[in-house]
């Protein structure tokens, strides 16, 4: 019987296309004064995996487990399965999109967006003669 | 007109009595479901746990655990996992607009399906998975038996 053949998403794909099967990953998202941040749980993603994209304000998070899980023996007890990670948000249109920052650490993926510098509270002097 | 048989007076509080049984015992089969409803559970790890001829695998998801600060306990036939999950940046500033993660301290607790060395157990962490490895007894491994035929 003939296998299917496993395409690899990252070729011939759309990155703004889900995949066909995906986990949608816990998101906290929080605002400060001078940035918007997303905290996203990725138990199993690597940085090698990770693939973070923006394309008109919509930001898109997918990540691939690099290896799949060691599997061998008997199944007792299944409560999570190695699976692709999948989210997009739509951002308002008032962050610096190009200054991003990510960093994932132990599976959770945080994301820094600056606030265009025209949102930032600014303090304005008054001169006094 | 059809002909009811007569049950007495007694009917209507009967009629009472069991519809207010059938509505406890709806309710508590409602409630009985999850300990805690709506999600209002404390956070604990998922857990996959699986055995080889000679040894049980155990994988836990801990995303944003710092795996030092786990405790790990194997004791009798059972594992034991405790830890914390924290929100450690600071939190001063912040303006929520979703909360997903949930955080809080755990314990999950697994029966083992196979005797184990507990001083032979590993445990490593990659990407917020965290997997135990724990190694049968000798008397608890498979053994193939050879058949002597003549």
């Amino acid at each position: 019987m003939a296998k299917p053949i496993d395409v690899p998403v990252e070729m011939n794909h759309d990155p703004l296309e889900p995949p066909e099967s995906y986990f949608v990953p816990a998101t906290d998202v929080y605002e400060t004064a001078d940035e918007l941040t997303l905290v996203a749980e990725m138990p199993g993603i690597q940085p090698a995996g990770l693939a973070v994209t923006v394309e008109d304000n919509v930001l898109v998070i997918r990540g691939r487990p690099v290896a799949e899980a060691e599997t061998d023996g008997e199944v007792l007890l299944e409560e999570f399965t190695a699976g692709e990670f999948y989210r997009a948000f739509q951002l308002p249109a008032d962050y610096d999109t190009e200054r991003i920052e990510a960093n994932l650490r132990q599976g959770v993926l945080t994301l820094t967006l600056p606030k265009s510098e025209r949102l930032k509270p600014r303090r304005i002097e008054v001169k006094v003669d | 007109m059809a002909i009811v048989p007569w049950r007495g007076r007694t009917l209507p509080v009967a009629t009472l009595t069991s519809l207010r049984e059938e509505m406890n015992d709806l309710l508590s089969r409602f409630w009985s479901h999850t300990s805690e409803p709506f999600g209002l559970a404390e956070w604990s790890p998922a857990l996959d746990v699986s055995e080889t001829d000679d040894a049980v695998l155990v994988h836990a998801e801990i995303p944003g655990i710092d795996p030092k600060k786990l405790d790990i306990a194997v004791v009798g036939d059972t594992l034991t996992i405790r830890g914390e999950k924290t929100d450690e940046a600071e939190q001063k500033g912040r303006n929520y607009h979703r909360v997903e993660r949930r955080y809080g301290s755990f314990t999950r607790s697994v029966r083992l399906p196979a005797v184990v060395e507990a001083e032979s157990v590993t445990a490593k962490a990659h990407a917020g998975v965290l997997e135990i490895r724990l190694p049968k007894k000798e008397e608890a491994k498979a053994r193939r038996i050879e058949i002597k035929a003549d």
